[in-house]
């Protein structure tokens, strides 16, 4: 399985944990952070099914969601399960690092969840 | 001391699909109308401001206010295009209020337009994507209205919002907007039409899942304007009654959702309410009217709660009992909002600014005229909430 590539960054001053990069803490304006990597099962914050895509998918749909990882990084990702019934909100899921998109028919790597 | 700003002049083309028209006719049009409804005959303006959020991705036009300048004969004026996603609008009327404030000019057009029906339905989604995060959100396929799905099932989780809340604001949008000739959508719709029946399901596919197809604003062509001046020499130029920018606000949040403490909690909508009526000295109570945008059905809901028209979990029974209708406590959207008259994204903005003048000098039918409207609101919310921008707009008697 390909490694999650994915880093967030905790501030050294006050410990919140940031995703995607910032050059100032959110909380405390630190510009110290720690690099760490995402880790554990996911929760489920937040997700929804969408049907009018933009450029660059070659499907009919696709479910994305928010979720929080048991180091506390949030992320975004899209998620493999077959029916929007079998999600719910705060559920655990298993996070991969796999294609997401094409682009110029290069495969696009990020999260997904299943 | 600041001065007060008035607008003197507002005028908008109609939304909906316009082949016909380039971006630089729509806006040329719009602000000609502006110009005429303040009065102006040949007289110049000091500068301009033209909002516009994706004429470069979409047209290969850049450089869009020299443009128009030169289209209106308006050199040697100031020209500035602003662009803050879809409150690019708001944005350019608050820089325009700003510079008039300042004393620095006394006349500045101010005209917003988009031009998104030329391409093709991938391309405008994947236009209105580029606002999200590059690296955290848009290699994902997220959409704004996908955002608007995850933000409507935690409201309905936190706060009981229904499915039925959100058809009563479609519901209400598109009966306002078949009243608008500036409107892109005149169809009145039901309920037994888009949720009750067997054909719904084909009438009012799911769009984003809980959100379906009619929670949805289309995507529009269009443009509208209006004319800034000092409020002691707006009595000068027309003979229109002048409405003063009575005050504004303008607050931000993060880039992305997930980075939010509370996804639910619209922070920037608050705050720039709250800005506004500091400004202007007055509460929600005193509003007679409110132009939001509703992209989609929830954001209705959702920002009339963090403006401070209703307490949160409110704004949804509210729209049920009518509340927001003509007639009720606080009318929201009675142009149709984004919903039925259209999101020309740079030109949102400025078209509720536009329809809250017709409110505020009482030029419209008995069948969308709030009754003695002093007072109104107007709420532009950028990307899911990151930038909001808003007014509060008074009448001068």
């Amino acid at each position: 399985m390909d490694e999650i590539k994915i880093t967030a960054y905790k501030c050294k001053k006050c410990g919140r944990i940031h995703f995607p990069f910032h050059d100032r803490c959110l909380d405390c304006i630190a510009r110290d952070f720690e690099e760490i990597k995402p880790e554990g099962p996911v929760r489920l914050l937040a997700f929804t099914e969408i049907y009018n895509l933009p450029w660059g998918f070659d499907v009919r749909t696709l479910k994305i969601g928010v979720v929080e990882f048991a180091n506390k990084v949030k992320a975004m990702g899209q998620i493999d399960v077959d029916e929007m019934g079998d999600l719910k909100t705060g559920m655990k899921l298993t996070a991969y690092w796999e294609p997401v998109r094409k682009t110029a028919d290069e495969d696009v790597f990020g999260l997904v969840f299943r | 001391m600041m001065r007060q700003v008035a607008i003197i002049g507002a005028g908008m083309i109609p939304f909906g699909r316009r082949d016909e028209d380039t971006l630089l006719d729509m806006l040329a049009y719009a602000s000609l109308k502006a110009l005429d409804d303040a009065g102006m005959g040949d007289k110049g303006v000091d500068a301009v401001y033209v909002a516009n959020m994706g004429a470069g991705i979409l047209q290969h036009q850049t450089s869009v206010a020299s443009a128009l300048v030169d289209r209106l004969s308006l050199m040697p004026a100031a020209a500035d295009a602003i662009e803050n996603g879809p409150a690019s609008g708001a944005s350019a009327i608050k820089n325009g209020v700003l510079a008039v404030a300042s004393g620095y000019y006394d006349y500045v057009l101010v005209a917003g337009g988009e031009k998104m029906r030329e391409v093709v339905g991938w391309k405008a989604t994947d236009f209105v994507c580029t606002m999200t995060h590059p690296e955290a959100e848009y290699p994902y396929g997220v959409t704004l209205p996908g955002m608007a799905g995850m933000f409507t099932r935690l409201y309905m989780e936190q706060y009981g919002l229904t499915r039925e809340q959100l058809i009563a604001v479609a519901i209400k949008n598109q009966k306002m907007g078949s009243l608008n000739p500036n409107a892109h959508v005149e169809m009145i719709i039901t309920k037994e039409g888009i949720a009750d029946s067997p054909d719904s399901v084909v009438n009012n596919p799911m769009a984003a899942d809980p959100l379906h197809l009619y929670d949805m604003c289309p995507v529009s062509d269009g443009a509208a304007a209006v004319i800034l001046c000092p409020l002691e020499l707006a009595k000068k130029v027309t003979k229109k009654t002048p409405v003063v920018v009575a005050g504004f606000g303008q607050a931000t949040d993060t880039h992305t959702l997930q980075e939010r403490e509370d996804p639910t909690d619209l922070k920037a909508v608050t705050l720039a309410s709250r800005q506004a009526f500091e400004m202007a000295k007055l509460t929600p109570k005193d509003v007679d009217f409110a132009e939001l945008h509703d992209a989609f059905t929830i954001l209705e809901i959702a920002e009339s709660e963090h403006a401070g028209f209703f307490k949160k979990g409110a704004g949804g029974k509210a729209v049920e009992k009518g509340e927001t209708s003509l007639g009720g406590k606080l009318p929201i959207n009675m142009s149709g909002g984004l919903k039925a008259r259209g999101h020309p994204v740079g030109a949102t903005g400025v078209a509720q600014v536009v329809d809250s003048v017709f409110q505020l000098r009482h030029e419209l039918g008995k069948d969308r005229q709030v009754k003695g409207a002093k007072i109104g609101f107007t709420l532009n919310f950028g990307g899911f909430g990151n930038n909001v921008v808003a007014f509060v707009l008074t009448r001068a008697e």
